[in-house]
């Protein structure tokens, strides 16, 4: 068999492919709470790595916030430093009502959505005609005011509802596992599978990590339907206008698309995803405070769309998983075999800023393009002309 | 009164800093029609080498500050020429990712090497108040500030003007085509400028140090408000850096001040609405040349 | 009948007038040829017409609207289209992705529809089938699913024509079709916009430098130098005109 594999686009094999394809990551994302529930301590060079599912949970969550980033900078071409804000915003929402008017976690959607959109709508109007680093420039300050704002003591002390200022905010419902949801005897299945059983503990699942897996398909699902609605979108007539702003802002213009309106649009749908990954993050912390929505995270974000590849729906995922599991590995490792150094979690920042420039340098389209290279050797998709 | 005495005092002090810094994001802009994200981070370095010489080895505080100078304007220098030139300078967001990545890497160097505690500077100028009146304390750093300040403002423009490498600066400035052509080595020149912007900096942050705490954070919150200044000044006018910087000290310590509803945790909010507000209305801010329009 | 009426119409960048008191008509179903020397002032009259600049005075009325009242991006909702000398693809989507993105005023799906794909499915087989049609038609099936970045100049002309048939414009406005093309390639192309003026029912007016191909496919020529008109009427009389004839001495004609 030579490589390329040729496939004919809309014939057996291409649907087999696809089946194949998704299958496997759809069953990969099944099995990884199981997996990671019982803490899973890999050890190398004498440190510790544990993959804990509360981590993958925030992965899933800033993965949705780069998703929003990626529409705004990636396809859209506006930078913003300062999706924190909005990340921010929704979670906060989220917390609040949660603790105080006691809703449902997924309920805060309704009003976080609106919100976030309509945030994003007002800042995209000066956006049309603030751009490039200016645009930079206001988003970085909308990041580095965003902290401030649950401090200030009309919020922070007020009776009733309220931020709780300095220390956060816990959110004390938990999100507990349905009865029809029979986690537990999944996990005890994959157990007992013979030879791979080990890989997924014993015993069922760990008390602690129970409600975990259950958080884990909650938030699967919504960032699935995330990802699912970008992707539409952006097939589309929409997505198309904004990717044709982006790169010729006269072309577009005199084939009737509205530059002012699509980037406007742009930035509430940005904004909306920001605001859902803040309810995915609070759903999985319990948790809101000043110190979690810093212009460090901002950053993180563009490192973690970089990181995935500028551009790419599936690239979020990976830039979200980066911008967790580099800094938590940074932390738990102590030693290394190369030099004398204490390591520590202060390493973190450092390595995703180092990251981030050897990518500038060696691969701009990030690991999403390096992993379309590989695959353009291994299989060739031949499109199929529309019938007439 | 005397409060009002205060306030200005006090936004006179902190707006000297902001402009110090604020010029050295204009130099770089000069340069590169380059927003800085690792400006502050820098200048910050700059503020752990003034601890290092001036309390670890003892050197003279002024000494120490100067040595700091010139040491992060040569780091800056090898910056720009590693990470910096080979971008092309048109597009922008490589070169802002660039500028990020360094700003996460020296912030946690930092944090690595001294630690997160705060720390604390000697001072380059005499304790005490020369003037006092009731709460108003004109102190001695205040003076200092905002005189070193104006002198460095001075110092610049008579290098920009008056000698060969200023002037080579501000024809690259205004135009890199023709600069060219009459064989100003552009390179050698715009890393000049990035030397020249990071020495300013490292002096704002010694300055910032005299009121603030050093730790690794404390640049972040001068920051934002040096790019108001900046925004404000026009981003490409040093002369309006100076003056940006003084009006938002102003604007945030009266504000904070005599606005009750306004909470004090918002006075970065007020730099982020001078810098909306000033680059909607006029987008080439107060003293700024039309070519920054085409971004 | 006339369905393209410029009056007037007149613009200057500093001291240069670009367009000069500039008045044409164009008749429903004309093919129009504008010439002139480089710099003549053809491409602004094609920028003042799909409104890229803002004229100092004139008017220009298609189909008894108001274009000068018009905002650019609705232009191309009234009819009125053109392809640029310099081209204004997008290098990084493919070329059927190019021709589409032209049917833009044609198509409804909105941010509200298109995400949950609520009768947009149809609408875009329709839109990918016509493009891709569009393309057969322009013998550019071959290319339909490359980007268009580094093809060959010629080719990318032929693509922003076929991104212009794509919307169904009444009017088409082409800035310099022919650059880049073989004396064969032009005569073809002579034949490909007579052809495609009829089935598409277009008026249209053509810049173009070459000027065999312009008096063979013209219905009426206006000539401009400097900005000014300085002949018009059928393309026997344009060629018969004394001043014509010295505009271009030692031009290009
Ligand atoms: N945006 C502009 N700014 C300044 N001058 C312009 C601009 N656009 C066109 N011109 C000038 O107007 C004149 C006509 O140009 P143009 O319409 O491009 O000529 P052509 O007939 O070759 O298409 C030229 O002198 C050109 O330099
Ligand atoms: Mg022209």
């Amino acid at each position: 068999m030579s490589l390329p594999k040729r496939i004919a686009q809309g014939g057996r094999n291409h649907r087999l492919y696809l089946l194949g394809s998704w299958g496997l990551l759809a069953l990969l994302a099944f099995l990884v709470p199981f997996l990671f529930a019982e803490t899973f301590a890999p050890e190398l060079f004498g440190n510790k790595y544990t993959v804990s599912l509360a981590n993958v949970n925030k992965s899933l969550a800033w993965a949705v916030a780069i998703l929003g980033l990626t529409v705004l900078t990636g396809f859209s071409g506006q930078i913003s430093l300062g999706h924190t804000f909005f990340v921010g915003t929704g979670a906060y929402t989220s917390a609040i009502l949660v603790e105080f008017f006691d809703w449902p976690y997924l309920a805060t959607l309704v009003v976080v959505i609106p919100m976030c959109l309509v945030i994003g709508l007002i800042i995209g109007i000066p956006a049309v005609r603030i751009t490039g680093l200016y645009l930079a420039l206001i988003t970085f300050g909308l990041a580095a005011v965003f902290p401030s704002i649950p401090k200030i003591e009309q919020l922070a002390d007020r009776d009733g509802w309220n931020t709780g200022g300095s220390n956060g905010l816990r959110v004390s419902k938990d999100l507990e596992t349905p009865s029809w949801l029979p986690t537990n005897g999944i996990a005890e299945f994959l157990q007992g599978i013979p030879l791979i059983g080990g890989m997924f503990g014993s015993d069922g699942l760990p008390r602690r990590g129970a409600d975990d897996v259950y958080v884990y398909f909650l938030l699967l699902l919504v960032a699935a339907i995330a990802f699912l609605l970008v992707r539409n979108l952006m097939k589309s007539r929409p997505g198309r206008a904004i990717i044709a702003i982006r790169d010729n802002p006269t072309g577009a213009q005199v084939s009737g698309i509205n530059p002012a309106a699509v980037k406007t649009i742009a930035f509430g749908i940005s904004g909306i995803l920001g605001g859902v990954a803040g309810v995915m993050f609070t759903m999985m912390a319990q948790f809101v405070g000043p110190d979690e929505f810093t212009t460090n995270l901002a950053i993180f974000f563009v490192v973690g769309m970089i990181v995935g590849g500028v551009g790419t729906l599936g690239g979020s995922i990976i830039g979200g998983l980066a911008i967790v599991f580099v800094p938590a590995w940074a932390g738990q490792t102590e030693t290394l075999p190369i030099a004398d150094i204490e390591f520590g979690a202060e390493f973190g920042p450092l390595i995703l800023g180092v990251l981030l420039i050897l990518l500038m340098f060696a691969m701009p389209g990030g690991i999403t393009s390096g992993f379309r290279q590989v695959r353009a050797r291994l299989v060739q998709i031949i499109p199929r002309a529309p019938s007439t | 009164m005397d409060l009002f005495l205060a306030r200005l005092f006090d936004g006179l002090g902190s707006g000297a800093t902001y402009a110090a810094l604020a010029m050295a994001l204009v130099l770089i802009f000069k340069a590169t029609t380059l927003i800085n994200f690792a400006q502050g981070e820098l200048a910050l370095l700059g503020a752990y080498l003034v601890l290092v010489l001036g309390v670890e080895q003892g050197l003279p505080i002024v000494v120490a500050v100067f040595l700091a100078m010139v040491i992060t304007a040569v780091f800056a220098a090898g910056l720009e020429r590693v990470f910096i030139r080979p971008f092309d300078p048109s597009d922008h967001l490589p070169l802002v990712i660039v500028t990020l990545g360094l700003f996460l890497g020296i912030n946690s160097v930092a944090g690595v090497i001294w630690g997160h505690g705060a720390r604390d500077l000697p001072s380059m100028f005499p304790d005490g108040n020369l003037y006092s009146r009731g709460v108003a304390n004109l102190s001695w750093v205040t003076v200092g500030n905002v005189a070193t300040v104006l002198a460095t403002a001075g110092a610049l423009y008579l290098l920009l003007n008056k000698t060969k490498i200023g002037l080579a600066f501000r024809a690259v400035s205004s135009n890199l085509e023709s600069s060219e052509l009459v064989g100003i080595n552009i390179g050698r020149t715009l890393q000049f400028g990035w030397a020249l912007a990071a020495a300013v900096g490292t002096l704002g942050a010694a300055l910032a140090i005299l009121t603030l705490f050093l730790e690794p954070t404390v640049m972040l919150r001068v920051l934002i408000f040096a790019f108001a200044a900046a925004a404000l000044g026009g981003l490409d006018s040093l002369g309006g850096a100076v003056v940006g910087g003084f009006v938002v000290g102003l604007v945030r310590s009266m504000g904070v001040g005599y606005l009750d509803f306004v909470p004090s945790e918002l006075g970065v909010g007020a730099a982020v609405v001078v810098i909306i507000a000033v680059l909607l209305i006029r987008p080439t801010g107060l003293f700024g040349s039309e070519q920054v329009q085409r971004v | 009948m006339t369905i393209l009426d410029v009056q007037d119409l007149r613009v200057s960048f500093g001291g240069i007038v670009a367009v000069a008191d500039l008045s044409f008509t164009v008749d429903e179903g004309q093919i129009c040829g504008l010439i002139g020397p480089n710099g003549a002032g053809k491409t602004t009259t094609f920028n003042l017409i799909s409104r890229l600049y803002q004229p100092d005075s004139g008017s220009v009325d298609f189909d008894g609207t108001d274009l000068l009242r018009v905002p650019p991006h609705k232009i191309a909702h009234q009819g009125v289209f053109r392809t640029f000398q310099n081209l204004a693809l997008w290098p990084g989507m493919t070329v059927l992705d190019n021709v589409m993105v032209g049917a833009h005023t044609r198509s409804k799906q909105s941010v509200l529809s298109a995400p949950f794909r609520f009768g947009t499915r149809r609408e875009e087989n329709r839109l990918r089938e016509e493009a891709y049609a569009i393309l057969a038609d322009l013998d550019l099936a071959e290319h339909a699913f490359k980007p268009a970045a580094g093809l060959p100049y010629g080719t990318l002309k032929r693509i922003e024509l076929a991104r212009g048939l794509a919307a169904h414009p009444r009017l088409l406005m082409l800035d310099e079709p022919a650059t880049g093309l073989t004396n064969a390639e032009v005569t073809e192309l002579a034949e490909l916009i007579r052809d495609v003026r009829d089935r598409y029912d277009l008026t249209m007016v053509l810049v173009e430098h070459h000027m065999a191909m312009v008096m063979a496919i013209s219905d009426k020529v206006v000539v401009l130098d400097f900005g000014q008109k300085i002949a018009e009427g059928t393309p026997q009389e344009v060629q018969a005109n004394p001043e014509v004839i010295r505009a271009y001495l030692g031009g290009d004609a």
